[in-house]
C-alpha cells in the first residue's frame, strides 16, 4: 500500500494505493493520527488506486469520521472502485461518508 | 475428491501467503475477478479472527485447507487449535446506525456471512472448523 498526503489551501487529501488490509492498516493509522495531530478541519481520501478494502480497513474510516465529527470537520471520499464501493455498500458505511465520483466534486462537498 | 493443505503461524504476517495460496487455486479453476475479490475478503476476515481471538497466549498455527473435487465450487477450511470459538454466533453489526452510535466490532463476521456462498463452523475434537463455500458467480 501506498499512502501519498497532499494539501490544497486547507484541505489534505489523502491518496491510498493498493491493498488496505490487516497488514497495511497500521500504516494508514500512523499517518493520520499525524494529520490529527495538527487542527485540519478538511479531510478527502482519494480511493482511484485502492484496489481492496477489509473490515481492517473500514474500522479506521469508521475511527477517521469520528474524529472529524468530533472537531466539527468534513470528511469525504472519491473516485471508489466497484468492488471498494460493494464492501463500503454492504456495510453500510457509504451512508456514513460522502462518496464522489471524481476528486472537484469530493472538494467542492468539503469548501 | 483431493485436498491441499497449508499450516502456518496463526499471526498477521501469515496472511498474504495463505491468501495468495487459495488465490492460486481459485484462479486454477477460472474464478472471476470479482469472486476472486469476495474470496480474498471472507479469508482474509476469517483468518484474522483467528489471529486475534485463536490463541490466548502462545502463538499457535492456523491450517487452511482447499477442498478440490468436480464440483465448480470452491471450499475452503480454516482449522486452528485455538479457544472453543464460533464466529457466526455473534450477532450481525447494525449496518443502519448513524456515526456517532456506529460500533467498530463484528463487521469481519458479517462479510463471512455476506459474502461467502455457505458457511459453516464446527468443532472437531481439540480444533475450530470453518467451512467456507464459494460459487464462480
Amino acid at each position: 500500500m501506498e499512502i501519498a498526503v497532499t494539501n490544497e489551501s486547507d484541505i489534505a487529501v489523502f491518496t491510498i494505493k493498493g491493498r488496505l488490509d490487516a497488514v497495511s492498516v497500521p500504516q494508514l493509522e500512523e499517518r493520520l493520527n499525524q494529520w490529527f495531530e495538527q487542527p485540519g478541519k478538511k479531510l478527502i481520501f482519494d480511493l482511484d488506486g485502492l484496489e481492496y478494502i477489509s473490515s481492517a480497513g473500514l474500522r479506521v474510516f469508521l475511527t477517521t469520521a469520528k474524529k472529524m465529527k468530533a472537531r466539527d470537520g468534513k470528511l469525504c471520499m472519491a473516485r471508489l472502485r466497484d468492488n471498494v464501493k460493494d464492501v463500503f455498500t454492504i456495510s453500510g458505511f457509504i451512508a456514513l461518508i460522502p462518496a464522489f465520483d471524481n476528486l472537484g466534486a469530493a472538494q467542492n462537498a468539503v469548501r | 475428491m483431493s485436498m491441499l493443505i497449508k499450516q502456518m503461524p496463526a499471526r498477521v504476517e501469515s496472511l498474504h501467503e495463505l491468501l495468495t495460496f487459495i488465490r492460486t487455486e481459485a484462479k486454477k479453476r477460472e474464478f472471476s475477478e470479482n469472486a476472486l475479490n469476495r474470496i480474498d475478503l471472507v479469508v482474509e476476515e476469517a483468518l484474522v479472527n483467528v489471529f486475534v481471538h485463536g490463541y490466548a497466549q502462545d502463538q499457535g498455527q492456523v491450517e487452511v485447507r482447499c477442498l478440490i473435487s468436480d464440483d465448480p465450487s470452491l471450499m475452503i477450511e480454516i482449522r486452528d487449535k485455538g479457544v472453543s470459538f464460533d464466529p457466526l454466533s455473534l450477532a450481525d453489526p447494525d449496518v443502519e446506525a448513524d456515526i456517532s452510535k456506529r460500533k467498530i466490532g463484528g463487521m469481519g463476521v458479517f462479510f463471512i456471512r455476506k459474502m461467502a456462498d455457505k458457511v459453516a463452523y464446527r468443532r472437531e475434537g481439540d480444533s475450530n472448523v470453518l467451512t467456507m463455500t464459494f460459487l464462480n458467480r
